[in-house]
């Protein structure tokens, strides 16, 4: 699945990462962020990066596809920051820096796409199974100081569910469908104008819902264009029916 | 493989950011004041200078003097960012900053005026502040906490769709206000989970002084601003600064509350009057959901002008009370010459760190 054409400066690094995709199982999603009139939702079996994608993968991808590069990309694909920390990160450590549209044109170069923010939810959910105060305390901490959390390698923590790693606690991931849009029977629109606008999104007003709400929210005010230092994302590949 | 279609979420957010503005194409004026004001442009900007810039900011408790007559348009830049800060000893957390301290700095015009804003969402790069623009008491250092931010100016009338979206890191957004009414108001990021964001130190002041003045302002012999606001936040357990506490904030048990940013802010640089002196306070409780029973132990306000509306006075108080968000204008004779407390009277909030000193001289 992998693109092997490895820079030889990165290979010895990227082969102790294993970023195989893993099978997930199907199965039903309890939603914590209410969009539309649904509760739950039915995920499909599907395939997803073990860990998200490291720097060497992506140096990888870059070598292969020079029209990605930081400085070849053109500027309606990603911001300004671009793979700025690409020469000088680790290679096992996640890639950052790095927009909605260069994540997508990766996983399609893997012949898969980026996961959907059901699946994503689902993953994180299920493979980790943590107490609500557990979790949210887990992400508050992150937000406290997420930039201290991208600086370790892939992989390293706790392995969940399905062999998946590192759901919470390194980086916040891409999904494919970032944005916020309530559903309703008067029409679709989008999540984020206004404040003191969460409870009617959510399933409980307890701390677990609301640090959940704040990823769906934040995410969901980046641009596709944007990159920051602590959001990256890994690949999902649909299995063939 | 799916297919390729396109993203309905990015096609909508697309149609959105195209007419967001629609309805402010044209300036007009009901009842002398100013309304339909451009629409924002949010943009990129290599922009790495000072986060905070403007004639008339100041660092509190000090208030810039308008030496200036009649209205003028204000250029003020209020960029938003992260920093470690202290806000009580030992107490420390990554603030989510206007300008670089919790509460910001505090922006002072006149009633009449108009205010080019711009703010980049720098909340993603370790942006260093100096004085005098600066918190001392916060002792901060520059952080990184990449988060989308808004600004709502509560001293603005504006459609808040346009003017107070929230930016993603890297992006700019730059929009026009008229400082329509007088009063002392806050300012703060209205971004959803906006408890979580002002929480966090996004607030600050904002003082629109009246066209034809307050009464005593030929008396008053010193002025300052005061903002009150709650701290909400939590050991961490893998050691390195507090964290956000939620559970604290929705149960509305603050860990500090504090005057000013720190709990010794106006302790350790008092205020500073003599007797027989009549003071002005500007005071803001910016909450973010707590009240402030404001007031100085041993004086009496003479002068209360309730949001800083010169049409809201008031004689003769011992306490103000102010909901989250309000402010006013409040003065008072120092009696005599000494120490003067000054606190919320809710005395669980005063305990929890919102108090401060006045040191009054000798009459001259």
């Amino acid at each position: 699945m992998r693109n092997l054409l490895c820079l030889p400066a990165l290979a010895l690094a990227a082969s102790a990462v294993q970023a195989e995709p893993v099978a997930i199982d199907g199965g039903t999603l309890q939603l914590r962020v209410l969009l539309g009139d649904s509760t739950t939702v039915s995920i499909a079996p599907f395939r997803l990066d073990a860990t998200p994608v490291t720097n060497a993968d992506f140096a990888a991808f870059v070598a292969a596809s020079p029209r990605w590069g930081r400085d070849a990309a053109p500027s309606v694909f990603r911001d300004a920051g671009y793979l700025q920390a690409l020469a000088t990160a680790p290679a096992d450590y996640p890639i950052t820096h790095v927009s909605w549209f260069a994540a997508s044109a990766y996983c399609a170069a893997q012949g898969g796409r980026l996961p959907t923010q059901d699946e994503w939810e689902y993953v994180a959910h299920e493979s980790t199974h943590l107490e609500p105060d557990t979790y949210a305390a887990m992400l508050f901490a992150y937000y406290a100081d997420p930039a201290s959390h991208a600086r370790r390698a892939v992989g390293a923590a706790h392995v969940g569910r399905w062999g998946v790693h590192d759901m919470h606690g390194l980086v916040l991931e891409w999904v494919e469908d970032f944005q916020m849009v309530a559903k309703s029977s008067t029409g679709d629109s989008a999540i984020g104008a206004s404040c003191g606008d969460t409870a009617r999104y959510l399933a409980d007003n307890d701390p677990a819902h609301y640090v959940t709400f704040l990823r769906y929210q934040s995410r969901s005010n980046y641009t596709p264009r944007t990159t920051t230092s602590t959001l990256g994302f890994r690949c999902a590949y649909d299995i063939a029916t | 493989m799916k297919s390729k279609k396109l993203n309905p979420a990015l096609l909508l957010v697309a149609i959105a950011s195209l007419t967001a503005g629609a309805a402010s194409a044209q300036e007009y004026t009901v009842d002398g004041k100013v309304f339909g004001l451009p629409e924002a442009r949010v943009y990129t900007e290599d922009y790495q200078g000072p986060p905070a810039v403007g004639e008339y900011l100041s660092a509190l408790p000090n208030l810039k003097a308008l030496n200036y007559t009649g209205n003028r348009t204000h250029q003020v830049r209020l960029d938003t960012f992260a920093q470690e800060v202290e806000i009580a000893p030992g107490k420390r957390y990554v603030a989510w900053t206007f300008g670089g301290s919790a509460p910001g700095p505090t922006l002072h015009v006149r009633e009449g005026d108009r205010i080019i804003f711009t703010m980049k969402n720098r909340s993603d790069e370790e942006v260093a502040i100096t004085p005098p623009l600066q918190n001392a008491f916060q002792k901060a250092t520059p952080s990184r906490a990449p988060m989308p931010h808004s600004m709502d100016f509560h001293s603005g009338t504006v459609a808040a769709s346009d003017k107070w979206r929230t930016i993603a890191p890297g992006q700019t957004i730059q929009f026009e206000w008229v400082a329509n009414y007088p009063g002392v108001y806050m300012y703060h990021c209205g971004t959803p989970s906006v408890l979580m964001h002002t929480a966090m130190g996004q607030y600050g002041a904002v003082v629109v002084s009246p066209k034809d003045g307050y009464a005593t302002d030929g008396d008053v012999d010193h002025s300052y601003v005061m903002v009150q606001s709650e701290f909400y936040l939590a050991a961490n357990p893998n050691g390195g600064v507090m964290r956000y506490d939620h559970a604290a904030a929705m149960a509305r048990t603050p860990s500090v509350v504090a005057f000013n940013g720190h709990v010794s802010a106006v302790h350790n640089e008092p205020l500073k009057a003599n007797a027989g002196d009549r003071v002005r306070l500007y005071v803001l409780n910016a909450g973010p959901s707590g009240t402030s029973s404001f007031h100085v132990i041993g004086a009496i306000f003479d002068r209360i002008w309730y949001e800083g509306n010169p049409f809201n006075e008031m004689r003769g108080m011992q306490t103000v009370l102010l909901g989250a968000s309000n402010g006013a204008v409040m003065e008072f004779i120092v009696p005599e010459e000494g120490s003067y407390k000054i606190v919320d009277h809710e005395f669980a909030d005063a305990e929890r760190g919102a108090s401060g000193t006045l040191k009054a001289g000798p009459r001259k």
